[in-house]
C-alpha cells in the first residue's frame, strides 16, 4: 500500500511531464500512461540507449517507470471515445500536448467534465493557455531562458548558462503533481474536480533565489552582476550564491571540490572550521588561523585584510585540496563541520555509500527489461512507495487496463484492436 | 464560492531558508494556517539574502524571505530557554503539520523529534527536510544548496567543456526539495483523512536532486556514461544556444535560440539570409547539425550581435522558430505572459508601501492560491500565536513574554 492506493490517474503526457505521474504513482496510485500507437515521442528523448536492437530512451525508462501503458489512437473518433470512457473512471488526468491540443480533441475540460465533474484536470505547457505567448515554439532551454534562471547564471565574459540536462519542464511536472493534489483536497470536501493549469515559465521564479523579484523591489545591487574579488564585496550568505562560481571550485585528487571562502557572521565559521582542519593536517602554518572569517568584512573595511592576503589564503588553500580525495573532504567536512564538498559526477553518484545506505535505487522489471534507476524520493515511516514496474512496452496493459476500467471484453478490444484504434 | 482546500489545517514551521519554507508557503496560500516559527537573535539566513528592497540589506527587507514566507503567522522563539521550548511543545502538539529543516538530531535534543511529537499528537505529520537525510553515514554532512547541488551532481553539469564547471545558480536542490516535500505531505495528509495514520517524511534534498538526474543515472548503470556538460548545447539538436546581443543601458543582452525540428531548420537559415546553409544537404538533418553545431553557433552568434535581444526573439517566433530572450529581473516583472497569468503578486504592507511575492505555480480553476498576507516582521504575530492560536490566557501569555523566551 502506497500513500495513494486506490486512486486512478489518466496520464497524456508527454517527455514534458511524464515526472508528474510518476511522482504519483510512486506513492501508489494507478496511473496509465495513454500513448499512440506508434508509442511516445518521449521514447526518442536524449539520453538513448540501445536494447534489442531498439532504441532505448532512459527518459521513458525512468519517468514512465511504475505506469501502465495503453496505446489509443486518439486521431480516430473511436480512440478519443475510449479515453473519455477512460476519464469517466479516473481520480485525476493530466496531459502535455500543448496549448489547445486537448481541447481540440474533445479531450477539454468542458467535455470531460460533463462525464466526471470530480475529475481533477491538470495541463502542462511551456507558457499557459492563452496570453500573448501561448503559442511560442518552446523547447526546454528557451522555457529556461523565460523563466529567469538562465540569465543570471553566467561567469566570466561568455553567455549565461544552462544545466546540461534539461530540467524546466521537470520542474513544471513536479508542481503538476502538487497542484493536482491541491485540487484533490479541495475535492474531498465536496467532490468537485477542477483545472490544475502549470505553465513551465511560471514555475522557474522559484529557480532564482528571488532574484526575478529584485526588479519590482528596487534592488539593484551591482553584486548580482559583477565578478568582484571576495575581499571587495559583502556575500554573507554562506551559500556563495553572489560569488563567481570559479572562485568556489578547486582541484582534488580525483576530481573537483565545491567549497566557498563564505565570510561574515552566519557563515564565517565555517571557513574558520576549515582553516582549523588544514592546521590538524599539518598544512596550514600558523598564519592562516589569524584571520576570523566571521569579522572579516569588517577587517577588509579596515583595510586589514587585503587582496594579498587572499591570493595567500587562495593558493594555500588550492595547495592542500589538491593532495586530498573526494572521500577525505566529505570525512572532514562531517568531523569538521565544513561546507566543502567534492562535486559528484554520476558515476560518483552511482556508488554513493550514503544513498547505498538509504536504499534509494532500485531496479525494476527483470531479464531484458530490468532497469536500475532512483527509486522512492523520501522516506516515510510507514510504508508509503510502491515501486513495482518498468516503464511499459507500447500497449502492454491495454487489454487488462480496458477490462479492468471498462470492463471491455475480449471481443470488444479484438475489434477496437482490428480497426487500429488501440495497441 | 469554494472554500481553500487546507481551509483549517494546522501547520508548525519550524524550518529555515528556502527548502523547507517555501512547502508552509504553498499550504498558506490554499488555506492553511503556518505559524512560522524563528529565533529572534540568530537572524535566519533568508532575512540576510537578496534582493533587498530598495536594495538595502536589512532583516525586514529580503524580497527572498519575503517569497517564501508570505501568509504566514511569525512567532520568535527562544529554543535555548525552557518557556520557549514549552511554547514550541505546544505548538507541535497543536499541529497537523511539523516542518522542520535543522541539522538531523537537533530535533531530538530539544525532545521534538517525530516519536516525542507522536506521543502527544498521534496522528501528526512530520516534514524533516535536511541536505543527506536524516539517516546514513554523512547525514551529519552541514551544507546550504551549493553543497547540496555538489553533491547530487548539478555543479559538475553546468560548464563549458573546456573549463571548470559553474554550477547552477544559487542552491538547486532548494529549489527541487519543496515541490517533491509538498507532494508527500500532501498525499501524507490525504492518507490521514483515510486512515488515521500520521507519518514521518524524511526528504533529503540531495535525494530529490539525483531523482531529476533519474535518466542519467539509468544510463550510467546500463552503459557506464557519465553525463557530461556540454555548453548550452544538446544531445540531439542543432544549433541550441545562447547567443550575445546588442547591450542595452550597459548591459550584455542574450537571446536563446533552439532548433528542435527540420522544419525549423530551413525558416532559420532563411532569417538569417544564408540560402547556401538552408539548401546545405549535410544541414538538413539533426546529425548533420549536431557534427557543425560550432559552426552554426558561430553564425548565429554573429547575426544575433548586431539585434536587440527582443528583436531576434519576436522575428524568429513569428517563423515558428523556439527564441526567446535570457529575462532579467526587469524583463520577467513585465513579460506579458506572465502579467497575463497574474504570476506577480503585490500585496500591501507597512514596511515598503507594497510588497511583491510570486504567486502560486498551478493555477487552480475553482479554488485558486491566495496570498492572504505579507511575509511577518520578526516576531509580529508573537501574541496572537499565543493566545488566539494556542489558546494562552493573558497570564500565561505575560509570563513567556517576561521570561525573554519570545525575544
Amino acid at each position: 500500500m502506497g500513500l495513494l492506493s486506490g486512486y486512478r490517474v489518466l496520464d497524456l503526457t508527454d517527455e514534458r511531464g511524464l515526472l508528474a505521474g510518476r511522482m504519483l504513482a510512486d506513492l501508489g496510485a494507478d496511473v496509465v500512461q495513454v500513448e499512440p500507437l506508434a508509442g511516445s515521442r518521449a521514447r526518442h528523448a536524449a539520453p538513448l540507449g540501445d536494447r534489442d536492437g531498439q532504441p532505448h530512451s532512459y527518459v521513458w525508462a525512468t519517468f514512465a517507470a511504475n505506469k501502465r501503458g495503453i496505446a489509443v489512437d486518439l486521431g480516430h473518433e473511436t480512440g478519443r471515445h475510449v479515453l473519455r470512457q477512460l476519464a469517466s473512471q479516473a481520480d485525476f488526468f493530466v496531459e502535455s500536448l500543448g496549448p489547445g491540443a486537448a481541447a481540440s480533441m474533445g479531450l477539454g475540460w468542458p467535455e470531460l467534465s460533463e462525464i466526471n465533474p470530480a475529475l481533477v484536470y491538470a495541463t502542462i505547457t511551456a507558457f499557459g493557455h492563452d496570453g500573448p505567448k501561448a503559442g511560442y515554439a518552446e523547447t526546454d532551454l528557451i522555457v529556461w531562458a523565460a523563466g529567469g534562471p538562465l540569465e543570471p547564471n553566467r561567469d566570466g565574459t561568455r553567455p549565461p548558462l544552462r544545466i546540461s540536462v534539461p530540467q524546466a519542464f521537470l520542474n513544471a511536472a513536479a508542481d503538476a503533481a502538487g497542484g493536482m493534489l491541491l485540487a484533490h483536497h479541495a475535492r474531498t470536501r465536496d467532490g468537485r474536480g477542477q483545472v490544475v493549469d502549470v505553465a513551465a515559465q511560471a514555475c522557474l521564479g522559484l529557480n532564482t533565489l528571488g532574484r526575478v523579484l529584485a526588479d519590482p523591489v528596487g534592488d539593484e545591487h551591482p553584486e548580482w552582476a559583477a565578478l568582484i574579488s571576495p575581499t571587495a564585496r559583502t556575500d554573507q550568505s554562506g551559500s556563495g550564491t553572489g560569488t563567481s562560481s570559479h572562485l568556489k571550485k578547486w582541484r582534488c585528487k580525483d576530481g573537483l571540490v565545491e567549497f566557498h571562502l563564505a565570510i561574515g557572521q552566519a557563515a564565517g565559521p565555517f571557513t574558520n572550521n576549515f582553516f582549523r582542519w588544514m592546521h590538524a593536517e599539518g598544512a596550514g602554518h600558523d598564519a592562516l588561523l589569524r584571520w576570523d572569517w566571521r569579522t572579516l568584512p569588517d577587517l577588509v573595511k579596515r583595510g586589514e585584510f587585503t587582496e594579498e592576503d587572499m591570493q595567500e589564503v587562495r593558493s594555500a588553500t588550492a595547495a592542500f585540496l589538491a593532495a586530498k580525495t573526494k572521500n577525505e573532504i566529505l570525512q572532514a567536512a562531517i568531523a569538521y563541520k565544513l561546507l566543502c564538498i567534492g562535486v559528484s559526477d554520476t558515476a560518483d553518484l552511482a556508488h554513493s555509500p550514503q544513498l547505498a545506505e538509504r536504499d534509494y535505487y532500485v531496479t525494476l522489471g527483470s531479464g531484458r527489461r530490468a532497469q536500475t534507476m532512483p527509486g522512492r524520493w523520501a522516506a516515510v515511516s510507514i510504508p508509503a512507495f510502491e515501486l513495482h514496474r518498468p516503464a511499459p512496452e507500447i500497449g502492454e496493459h491495454t487489454d487488462e487496463v480496458l477490462a479492468g476500467w471498462l470492463g471491455y471484453d475480449g471481443q470488444v478490444r479484438r475489434s477496437l484492436r482490428d480497426e487500429r484504434v488501440i495497441a | 464560492m469554494r472554500p481553500p482546500p487546507l481551509e483549517g489545517l494546522k501547520v508548525a514551521d519550524f524550518s529555515w531558508v528556502v527548502a523547507g519554507p517555501v512547502v508552509g508557503r504553498a499550504l498558506a496560500d490554499f488555506g492553511a494556517t503556518v505559524v512560522r516559527i524563528e529565533s529572534g537573535t540568530r537572524i535566519e539566513t533568508a532575512r540576510m539574502m537578496q534582493p533587498f528592497y530598495g536594495g538595502r540589506a536589512g532583516r525586514e527587507n529580503s524580497a527572498l524571505y519575503g517569497t517564501c514566507n508570505a501568509g504566514k503567522y511569525g512567532l520568535t522563539l527562544n529554543l535555548k530557554t525552557a518557556e520557549g521550548l514549552g511554547v514550541a511543545r505546544d505548538l507541535a502538539a497543536w499541529a497537523d503539520v511539523v516542518a522542520e529543516s535543522y541539522a538531523p538530531g537537533q530535533m531530538a535534543r530539544w525532545a521534538l523529534d517525530y516519536a516525542s511529537i507522536r506521543a502527544v499528537n498521534p496522528s501528526v505529520i512530520m516534514l524533516s527536510t535536511s541536505l543527506m537525510g536524516q539517516t546514513g553515514p554523512s547525514a551529519r554532512l552541514a551544507g546550504y544548496g551549493n553543497i547540496g547541488a555538489s553533491v547530487s551532481g548539478y555543479q559538475d553539469l553546468v560548464g563549458w567543456p573546456d573549463q571548470l564547471p559553474i554550477g547552477p545558480f544559487g542552491p538547486y536542490t532548494d529549489y527541487i526539495g519543496p515541490r517533491f516535500s509538498l507532494v508527500a505531505v500532501l498525499a501524507a495528509l490525504d492518507h490521514r483523512r483515510r486512515t488515521g495514520e500520521g507519518c514521518h517524511i524524511d526528504l533529503a534534498q540531495s535525494e530529490v536532486g539525483v531523482f531529476l538526474l533519474s535518466p542519467q543515472l539509468a544510463d550510467y548503470f546500463d552503459r557506464g556514461t557519465v553525463a557530461q556538460r556540454r555548453g548550452n548545447a544538446d544531445e540531439q539538436f542543432a544549433p541550441h544556444g545562447v547567443y550575445p546581443c546588442l547591450p542595452e543601458q550597459g548591459r550584455d543582452r542574450f537571446v536563446a535560440i533552439a532548433v528542435c525540428d527540420d522544419a525549423q531548420w530551413p525558416v532559420l537559415a532563411a532569417e538569417l539570409v544564408r540560402p547556401d546553409l538552408a539548401a546545405d544537404p549535410g544541414l538538413a538533418d539533426a546529425p548533420g547539425r549536431l557534427a557543425r553545431a560550432g559552426e552554426l553557433d558561430d553564425v548565429l552568434a554573429a547575426w544575433t550581435a548586431t539585434q536587440r535581444a527582443e528583436d531576434v526573439q519576436a522575428r524568429l517566433q513569428a517563423r515558428g522558430v523556439p527564441a526567446h530572450l535570457a529575462v532579467t529581473s526587469a524583463d520577467w516583472a513585465r513579460d506579458p505572459q506572465l502579467t497575463h497569468r497574474g504570476h506577480l503578486r503585490e500585496l500591501p504592507d507597512e514596511r515598503f508601501g507594497a510588497a511583491f511575492v510570486e504567486g502560486p505555480r498551478y493555477l487552480l480553476s475553482e479554488t485558486p492560491g491566495q496570498v492572504t498576507r505579507p511575509a511577518p516582521a520578526l516576531g509580529q504575530d508573537n501574541e496572537h500565536v499565543l493566545r488566539g492560536l494556542l489558546g494562552y490566557d493573558q497570564a500565561d501569555y505575560d509570563r513567556v513574554a517576561a521570561s525573554g523566551a519570545l525575544a
